[in-house]
C-alpha cells in the first residue's frame, strides 16, 4: 500500500495558519439514527447494493430527492482509501454541499460480506454518513469518524448483529453511549 | 536513543585533556626550552582561541566535521587519510600520557607520605605510572563501552573539582607572590641539547630570533592538545550546536588561560630553580603545593588535594582520548574506509566496541612501551595534534573557494576584493601553524620519527581497509548508521521509558522528505518533550506482528540514518522506533497511543490528499482508542500544514 510522503503536493490546500479547528465537545452518534434509516439487508447483498439502500434511505428521511448524487459522492470516495477497519465495521462517507448538518444511516449484516478493497476484512456492520462539505465543518466529520470508529467495537457489533430490529439496535447505541 | 549533551558536559570533556596538561606541560616545556617557558605556553593557549574558531568554522560545515570529513571535502581522501591518521597518532599518545602524568604525581605524593605514616616503602614513579596509568585507561575503556553520556556524568564531577583546586591554587599562589615578590620568568630562551634536536648541529638557526621563537612555541603547542576534540563533541552536542560551541570554546579558552598559563607562570616563580626541574619536572604542581608559604602540614594538605585532583583529571583525560579517537574511527567506517566489522555495535549498549578496544589496546600498548617516562611521551605527542590542525585550517581555506555557501559561522579577518572574499585570518592562522609544525619536524626527534612512522602504518591501514571494502562491497561508500534494534513484544512497555510529560510522534517515511521531521525539531522543548520518529514496515496479512528477529533493511537504515543526521543537526533528543504492522495507519495509530502522544506529525502525501490522509487517521485512532486523552494531527509539506485536534 503506497501512502503519505511523496514530494508531488499538486493536491493539497492552502496553509493555515493558527489553532486546529475544534469538533464540539460531547458529540454523539445515537440522535443521528432513527429505526427508519437502520437497515436489516438480506444475505447475499454486496457493499454497493447495500450503500445504495441506505443513501436512499438517508436522503428520504431527510427530505432530500436527489439520492442519486449522494450515492455518487459516497461511491467516489470509496475508490480511495478503505473506510473498512479490522473490528467489522466500515464507514463510508462523503462531504457534500447543500447540506447542514450530518445525515447519518446504519445497516447490519447478519451474514458479513467482504470489503470489495480489502477482501480478507469482514463487514459486519455499515455506517453511513454525509457532512457538510465546509471547512468549518471538518473537525466534526473527523470527531464523527473518531467517534463512530470507537464506539462500534467488536463486542457492540456482536450484540447489534443478534438484534431483533432496528429498535432494538438504536437502544443498544444509545444505552452504549449514555 | 539519541541523546545530546549541554555546553558544560562537552566543555568537561574537551577540558579533561585540554586542561590536563596543565599538570605536566610546565615541565616539559621548561626542560626544552629554559625558564621563558611559561611566556610560550602563555602564546599557545592564546593562540588556541584561533583553533577554537576554525573548528567552528568547520563544524558549522559539518556536524560531524572532524579533520578527515574537512580535509575530505576540501582536498581528497589521500590527504583526508593521512590528516586522520596523524590525529589518530595524537589520540593514542594523549591518553597514555595524561594517564601517566597522573600516576607519577600519585606516586611522589605517596613517597612523600610515606615517612610521615612510618613506612619504610618508596615507589619507583615510572613502574607506579605505568600501571595507574593502564588501570585507568582499561576504567574509561568501560565507561565508554556504555557511551558517552555515562562518560560525560564523569567529565563534569572532574571539572567541578578541578575548578575547586585551580581557585585555591592560585589564591594560594597569588598569596605567596604577594609576601615574596618575585620577578616574571626571562624572556631568553635557553634550549637543551634534546630541545633542538637535528637543528643541535645547525648553532646559527637559534640566534635568528623568528627560527628560536617558533622552535619554543612547538616545544609548547602540546598545552592546546585537546583542542581536537571540539568536534568530536560537536556531534553530540545539543541545541543550539553553533552557540553552544562558541560557549564551550570560551570556557575552555578562559579555563585553560588560567589554570594552564597561570600556573605555569607561577612555577617558575615561586618553585626554587635549585629543585624545579631535578625534582618536580613530572610533577611541578606538586612542587608548586610544596613550595607556597604555610606550615609544611598545610602544603601537604594542598599537595595532597593538588595530586588527588589531578588524578582524576589526567585520568580523565584518557576518557576524552577515546571519545576523540571513537568518533574519528566511526567517521572513517561510515566513509567505506575501516572494514564494517568495526562497525558492529555493542549488544547491550549500542557502542562501537570494537573500535573502542581496537584504540585502547593501542593505549596500553604505548603505555608498556614508554614505561611511565613523561618527557619521552611529551616529546612525540605534539606531532599528531599539530598536523591535524595544519591539514584542518588548510581545508577550511580551500572549502572557501569550493563551497561559497553561507556559513552560521566564519573565522574572522576577511577582506572582499571584488567578488572574492579572502581568507586573511585563516591564511595567517594556517601559516603559524605550518610554520610551527614543519619546525617540530626538526626540533622534536621522538615525535617525527614516532609520528612518521605512525601516520605512515595508520595510512596503510587506512588504505587497504578501504581497498578492501571498495573490492567486497560496491556499496562500500553508501555505508549507513548501525543500530540497535531492541525487541518488544508488547509497545506499551516502551511507555514506560518517556520520563518527559509529552510525547510528539512523527512519522517518517522517505529520506528525502524530512520537511516535517525538521519542523518538529524546531519547535521541539527537549526538556518537557520526546521526540519518538516512527517508521512502519508493512506486511501482508491481518494483526500487528512483532517478528521474533527483527533487523533493519538497506531501506529502514538509509532512513534512520538520515533521522539520525536531521537530530544531529538540531542537537535534539529523538528516539527512533520501527514498527512491524499489517496497515500504516494502523501502526501509527497504535504507536502513538502506546507512547501516549499528544501530537502525531507525518508528511504530505502526493496520492492522498491531507483530508483522506486525516479521515483514515481518525477512523483508525478511534478503532484503537482506549482512553479519552486528546490528540492534534499535523500534516506538514512544503507551504502546507494542516492540524486536526481529536
Amino acid at each position: 500500500m503506497s501512502w503519505f510522503q511523496k514530494k508531488d503536493l499538486g493536491s493539497l490546500k492552502t496553509p493555515q495558519t493558527g489553532p486546529a479547528p475544534r469538533a464540539p465537545k460531547g458529540l454523539k452518534i445515537g440522535p443521528l439514527l432513527s429505526e427508519d434509516v437502520i437497515l436489516f439487508p438480506p444475505a447475499g447483498q454486496d457493499k454497493t447494493a447495500i450503500l445504495e439502500s441506505l443513501t436512499a434511505a438517508v436522503c428520504r428521511k431527510a427530505g432530500l430527492t436527489a439520492p442519486a448524487l449522494f450515492l455518487a459522492k459516497v461511491q467516489e470516495r470509496e475508490q480511495g482509501i478503505s473506510t473498512t477497519l479490522d473490528t467489522g465495521l466500515s464507514l463510508p462517507h462523503a462531504r457534500m454541499d447543500g447540506i447542514d448538518g450530518i445525515l447519518a444511516g446504519m445497516a447490519i449484516l447478519k451474514t458479513p460480506i467482504p470489503d470489495p478493497k480489502q477482501t480478507e476484512l469482514p463487514i459486519r456492520v455499515v455506517f453511513l454518513f454525509f457532512s457538510p462539505n465546509k471547512q468549518e465543518s471538518f473537525p466534526v466529520h473527523l470527531q464523527l469518524l473518531r467517534g463512530v470508529s470507537s464506539l462500534f467495537q467488536p463486542s457492540l457489533i456482536d450484540r447489534l448483529t443478534a438484534a431483533a430490529g432496528p429498535a432494538e439496535t438504536l437502544a443498544l447505541v444509545r444505552t452504549l453511549e449514555g | 536513543m539519541l541523546s545530546f549533551i549541554s555546553f558544560w558536559r562537552a566543555s568537561a570533556i574537551v577540558l579533561c585533556d585540554l586542561a590536563s596538561t596543565a599538570y605536566y606541560i610546565g615541565g616539559i616545556v621548561e626542560q626544552a626550552v629554559g625558564k621563558s617557558a611559561p611566556w610560550f605556553i602563555l602564546a599557545v593557549m592564546a593562540f588556541s582561541y584561533t583553533i577554537r574558531a576554525v573548528y567552528m568554522e568547520s563544524c558549522s560545515m559539518f556536524v560531524r566535521g572532524g579533520v578527515y570529513k574537512v580535509v575530505k571535502e576540501a582536498m581528497g581522501g589521500t590527504l583526508a587519510k593521512i590528516s586522520a591518521s596523524a590525529l589518530m597518532f595524537d589520540y593514542v599518545l594523549t591518553g597514555p600520557i595524561s594517564a601517566v602524568a597522573g600516576g607519577q604525581y600519585l606516586a611522589g605524593l605517596l613517597n612523600t607520605l610515606f615517612p610521615h605514616f612510618r613506612i619504610g616503602w618508596h615507589l619507583d614513579p615510572n613502574s607506579f605510572a605505568m600501571i595507574f596509568a593502564m588501570a585507568a585507561t582499561l576504567y574509561f575503556w568501560w565507561e565508554n563501552i556504555k557511551g558517552i553520556h555515562e562518560s560525560s556524568d564523569k567529565a563534569l564531577r572532574i571539572m567541578q573539582l578541578t575548578t575547586v583546586m585551580a581557585v585555591v591554587m592560585i589564591a594560594w599562589c597569588a598569596y605567596t607572590l604577594w609576601l615574596h615578590p618575585a620577578p616574571l620568568p626571562p624572556l631568553t630562551l635557553n634550549f637543551s641539547p634534546e630541545g633542538l634536536g637535528w637543528a643541535k648541529g645547525i648553532g646559527w638557526l637559534k640566534p635568528v630570533g623568528a627560527i628560536g621563537v617558533t622552535m619554543a612555541f612547538g616545544h609548547s603547542l602540546l598545552a592546546m592538545s585537546g583542542e581536537e576534540s571540539l568536534a568530536q563533541v560537536y556531534r553530540e552536542m545539543e541545541a543550539p550546536k553553533i552557540k553552544n560551541l562558541e560557549r564551550t570554546g570560551l570556557v575552555i579558552f578562559v579555563y585553560s588561560m588560567l589554570l594552564t598559563s597561570l600556573v605555569s607562570f607561577f612555577a617558575v616563580m615561586i618553585i626554587p630553580d635549585a629543585v624545579r626541574i631535578p625534582h618536580y619536572s613530572d610533577n611541578l604542581l606538586s612542587g608548586l603545593a610544596m613550595s607556597v608559604v604555610g606550615p609544611h602540614w598545610a602544603r601537604l594538605l594542598l599537595q595532597s588535594f593538588v595530586v588527588g585532583v589531578g588524578v582524576v583529571i589526567l585520568a580523565g583525560a584518557s576518557n576524552t582520548s577515546i571519545v576523540g579517537a571513537n568518533g574519528v574511527l566511526n567517521r572513517l567506517a561510515e566513509d567505506g574506509i575501516l572494514v564494517d566489522w568495526f562497525r558492529h555495535l555493542h549488544p547491550k549498549y549500542g557502542t562501537t566496541h570494537r573500535m573502542i578496544n581496537l584504540f585502547v589496546g593501542m593505549q596500553l600498548l604505548t603505555i608498556v612501551l614508554c614505561r611511565g617516562d613523561v618527557y619521552m611521551l611529551g616529546e612525540a605527542y605534539a606531532f599528531g595534534v599539530v598536523w591535524s590542525f595544519v591539514f584542518k585550517t588548510l581545508a577550511v581555506m580551500v572549502l572557501r573557494f569550493k563551497n561559497r555557501e553561507p556559513r552560521e559561522f566564519m573565522v574572522p579577518g576577511n577582506v572582499k576584493i571584488g567578488t572574492v572574499e579572502w581568507p586573511i585570518g585563516l591564511t595567517l592562522i594556517f601559516l603559524v601553524l605550518l610554520a610551527t609544525a614543519s619546525m617540530n619536524l626538526m626540533t622534536k626527534r621522538v615525535a617525527t620519527v614516532s609520528g612518521s612512522i605512525f601516520t605512515a602504518v595508520f595510512f596503510g591501514v587506512f588504505l587497504f581497509s578501504e581497498k578492501w571494502n571498495e573490492r567486497h562491497h560496491a556499496d562500500a561508500h553508501d555505508v549507513h548508521e548501525k543500530f540497535n534494534l531492541r525487541e518488544e513484544k508488547d509497545l506499551v512497555h516502551v511507555r514506560g521509558e518517556f520520563k518527559k510529560p509529552n510525547r510528539v510522534l512523527v512519522a517518517v517515511r522517505d529520506p528525502g522528505n524530512m520537511l516535517h521531521l525538521i519542523k518538529a525539531l524546531d519547535e521541539l522543548d527537549s526538556e518537557k518533550t520526546e521526540l519518538i520518529v516512527f517508521t512502519s514496515r508493512i506486511r501482508t496479512g491481518l494483526g500487528l506482528v512483532i517478528d521474533e528477529h527483527v533487523s533493519m533493511d538497506g531501506e529502514e537504515q538509509k532512513l534512520f540514518t538520515k533521522v539520525l543526521e536531521v537530530a544531529e543537526k538540531h542537537g535534539k533528543t529523538v528516539t527512533p522506533m520501527l514498527v512491524v504492522s499489517n496497515e500504516p495507519f494502523y501502526a501509527i495509530a497504535q504507536a502513538a497511543q502506546a507512547v501516549g502522544a499528544s501530537e502525531v506529525v507525518f508528511g504530505a502525501s502526493a496520492k492522498l490528499s491531507t483530508d483522506a490522509q486525516l479521515e483514515r487517521l481518525a477512523m483508525t485512532w478511534g478503532s484503537l482508542q482506549t482512553d479519552k486523552q486528546p490528540v492534534r494531527f499535523r500534516i506538514i509539506g512544503p507551504g502546507v500544514e494542516h492540524a486536526a485536534d481529536l
